[in-house]
């Protein structure tokens, strides 16, 4: 059951220079994967690989699901999210953003209340939910953007270096939520980090980016 | 969103509809000059007539040429304005019917009270032109091919004397009210019309007197005339005509007489046939 | 103060506010007419590509230059009743002010906003389509990400409507009590000599102008103060 990944031979050059090549790897569901690697090294174009929101060059990116191929529709997308390193927030209030994602897929504002000011509990960001967003802090801002896509329930989480540029403080709220998604276990992670501390306390799994490729870390 | 642009729209549409509607009623539509309007003539003419006849006339004011060809055009019903070669030369192509002399005013030549080129008591406006260029002037010119100083030139033609570029004639490019200012400034000769003179010459504390009028020359006739049906259908010619009549009946022709400006002189002589 | 009404008391009362209200009513409604227009426009320029769409936006831009009188004038020859569209008889109404409106202002409208929309950081769109937006939502996204800069165009609109003179002249024709508006009536009394009323008028404009433009500010701030914004976003 669940939602598994395959990644085929994925490569993509910037003006000639390529940084993935021959990138292959199967991500099996409910685990937490690391990503490691160096700058410019690919992690960040592969994620938006997986996100489906960039095409390869060649190769392939595929859903399964009891080893069928998904066909890609807005129904899949909608079953994954990205959480990119600058989430791009809304210039609205803090539960407006959380409410996003559940607003335009028609869930009833009863629920949407609910749903999103139990996120916001889990993030402690309740008490900032009627501020406008793009007032709050780097690291609040962090907080906000798992938030939104948290509140999704995704089968699927990436996240690009979720603890980029924020106080060791912030790094800790949001380190413990990553693990309490974990501890669920109906959540597949994959997050890229530069920090091997933190990609030991986080992952199932520790991949390496090297060469184009992902390699076992 | 999308909805919600397309109903305000809807909504405009509606209204603009709606607008266009009540403006149905019965309205003339008279092309006329900046000058006569500006004269408030039509303020104090258009609701003795519209009590009379219930038709509403909405004066559009603009240039004599603008005004003959917007009639031209069809786009007003009758025209009302003060260059009778031009209106004359309109009726005989056809575009207009029925033009009758309405009025008239005069211009005025003004000067320095103590009228160094000696006009007072002079007849002939050409003859005085000659005088003042004679006298090394200076002469204010409007030079701004106004009805005024379409005549100010024709003046000059008559008296046979090119004054363009003297060094006595200056032009202002201005308005009435202004060149007259700069007259008194320059202590100078112009061409005026009189109801302009009568209006402004206390308010502007003008030193200057009239130095010639009532030669015939000076004479400025307004005439009226209904847009020819035949050229253009839509044209409303029964309610032009009833203008048209009235304004030359000797009830309109009283009314003209009767339009005072805010100091009492009478600004227009009624001279309907 | 005393000469202010001295000289506003030449005209009658009834008149002037029929000459503001009509003011109103006519760059109000090209006002409507236009942004109702230029948004998609602006949106459909900034989200999609299509083949000439750089020549649109460059035309726009050049219309936002477009002088009033010459607009006025081809407009003249359009609604005239010798023109191809003279059946209507829509010269010298309100009708046709608001038609010149809509095109002066449209331009504006459409360019600002469109700026303003292209100039939404790429990555809320990005964070859209992360959240499961479709590509409708994520338009309406980032159109809605680009609202101040939008109102800014429609109050920049306004400006250009309400000031405008040369071709409300030409197409209203300034008829006393019909189509005579705050410009045209500045105009003409200017024209008349009457220079003091004809700044008392100019004063009553730009009072108009201003109690517009701080409405739509309010409009404008409503969302930077966000709790107000709850019910209405999304």
């Amino acid at each position: 059951m669940g939602l598994r990944i395959e990644v085929t031979k994925v490569a993509k050059a910037y003006n000639g220079n390529p940084v993935l090549r021959d990138c292959s790897y199967n991500f099996a569901p409910g685990l937490t994967y690391a990503l490691q690697g160096p700058n410019g090294s690919g992690k960040s174009t592969l994620l938006r690989f997986l996100a489906l929101l960039e095409a390869p060059d060649t190769g392939s990116v595929d859903y399964l699901e009891n080893s069928t191929v998904l066909p890609i529709n807005l129904e899949l997308r909608r079953r994954f999210t990205l959480v990119l390193p600058r989430p791009g927030i809304f210039n609205t209030t803090v539960f407006n953003n959380v409410a996003y994602g559940l607003k335009i897929r028609g869930v009833k504002s009863g629920e949407i209340e609910a749903r999103v000011d139990t996120i916001l509990e889990t993030v402690g960001l309740s008490h900032k939910r009627s501020q406008r967003a793009l007032d709050l802090s780097s690291g609040e801002t962090k907080r906000l953007g798992l938030a939104r896509a948290m509140v999704l329930a995704p089968e699927i989480l990436f996240l690009d270096e979720p603890t980029a540029n924020i106080d060791p403080l912030n790094t800790d709220i949001i380190e413990e939520i990553i693990l309490k998604m974990k501890a669920g276990g109906q959540t597949t992670i994959l997050l890229i980090t530069h920090d091997p501390a933190q990609a030991e306390r986080l992952g199932d799994r520790l991949l390496l980016m090297k060469e184009g490729k992902l390699v076992p870390g | 969103m999308m909805t919600k642009m397309v109903l305000i729209l809807a909504l405009i549409g509606a209204l603009l509809i709606v607008a266009n509607v009540a403006a149905a009623e019965t309205r003339l539509r008279c092309a006329s000059t900046t000058s006569t309007e500006n004269s408030g003539l039509f303020k104090y003419l258009l609701p003795i007539f519209e009590k009379k006849t219930g038709i509403h006339v909405d004066v559009v004011a603009v240039g004599t040429g603008a005004a003959i060809e917007i009639g031209k055009r069809g786009d007003a019903d009758v025209v009302f304005v003060h260059a009778k070669e031009q209106e004359l030369k309109a009726v005989e192509e056809g575009y207009f019917v029925n033009r009758h002399d309405v009025m008239y005013n005069d211009f005025v030549i003004i000067g320095p009270a103590s009228d160094p080129a000696k006009i007072s008591g002079m007849k002939s406006a050409p003859e005085a032109f000659g005088k003042i260029a004679a006298a090394g002037g200076p002469f204010v010119s409007r030079g701004d091919k106004s009805g005024t100083n379409t005549k100010e030139l024709a003046i000059w033609k008559a008296a046979g004397i090119d004054p363009k570029g003297q060094k006595w004639y200056l032009e202002a490019g201005q308005g009435m009210e202004k060149t007259q200012r700069v007259a008194n400034e320059k202590k100078a000769y112009t061409l005026t019309d009189r109801g302009t003179w009568l209006a402004t010459k206390d308010k502007d504390k003008l030193e200057m007197v009239i130095v010639l009028e009532k030669d015939p020359v000076l004479f400025n006739q307004y005439g009226v005339m209904a847009v020819n049906p035949e050229k253009h259908k839509q044209v409303k010619y029964h309610e032009a005509m009833q203008f048209v009549d009235w304004l030359i009946s000797p009830e309109g022709q009283q009314a003209i007489a009767g339009f005072k400006d805010a100091r009492g002189n009478q600004l227009f002589i009624p001279n309907a046939k | 103060m005393t000469e202010f009404f001295l000289f506003l008391s030449q005209i009658n009362p009834g008149e002037l506010w029929g000459i503001v209200w009509l003011s109103l009513w006519v760059s109000g409604a090209g006002l409507l007419l236009a942004t109702a227009l230029a948004l998609p426009l602006a949106a459909l320029l900034a989200l999609k590509r299509f083949p000439g769409r750089d020549a649109v936006v460059n035309i726009l831009h050049t219309f936002m230059g477009l002088p009033p009188v010459v607009l006025g004038l081809l407009l003249y020859l359009l609604l005239s009743r010798a023109g191809p569209l003279g059946v209507l008889g829509l010269l010298y109404t309100p009708t046709a002010m608001i038609l010149a409106q809509t095109i002066l202002a449209l331009p504006i409208v459409a360019a600002l906003a469109h700026s303003a929309i292209v100039n939404v950081d790429p990555v809320v769109r990005q964070a859209a389509v992360t959240l499961g937006a479709t590509a409708r939502q994520q338009a309406f996204t980032v159109i809605r990400e680009a609202r101040y800069g939008i109102v800014s165009g429609i109050m920049a609109g306004f400006g250009r409507a309400n000031a405008e003179l040369g071709a409300v002249l030409i197409v209203g024709g300034n008829i006393a009590g019909y189509t005579r508006v705050m410009t045209t009536s500045i105009a003409l009394e200017t024209d008349k000599g009457n220079f003091e009323l004809g700044i008392v008028l100019g004063l009553i404009l730009l009072a108009l102008s201003l109690l517009v433009n701080l409405a739509l500010r309010r409009l404008q701030k409503r969302g930077q103060s966000a709790g107000a914004e709850l019910s209405s976003w999304a």
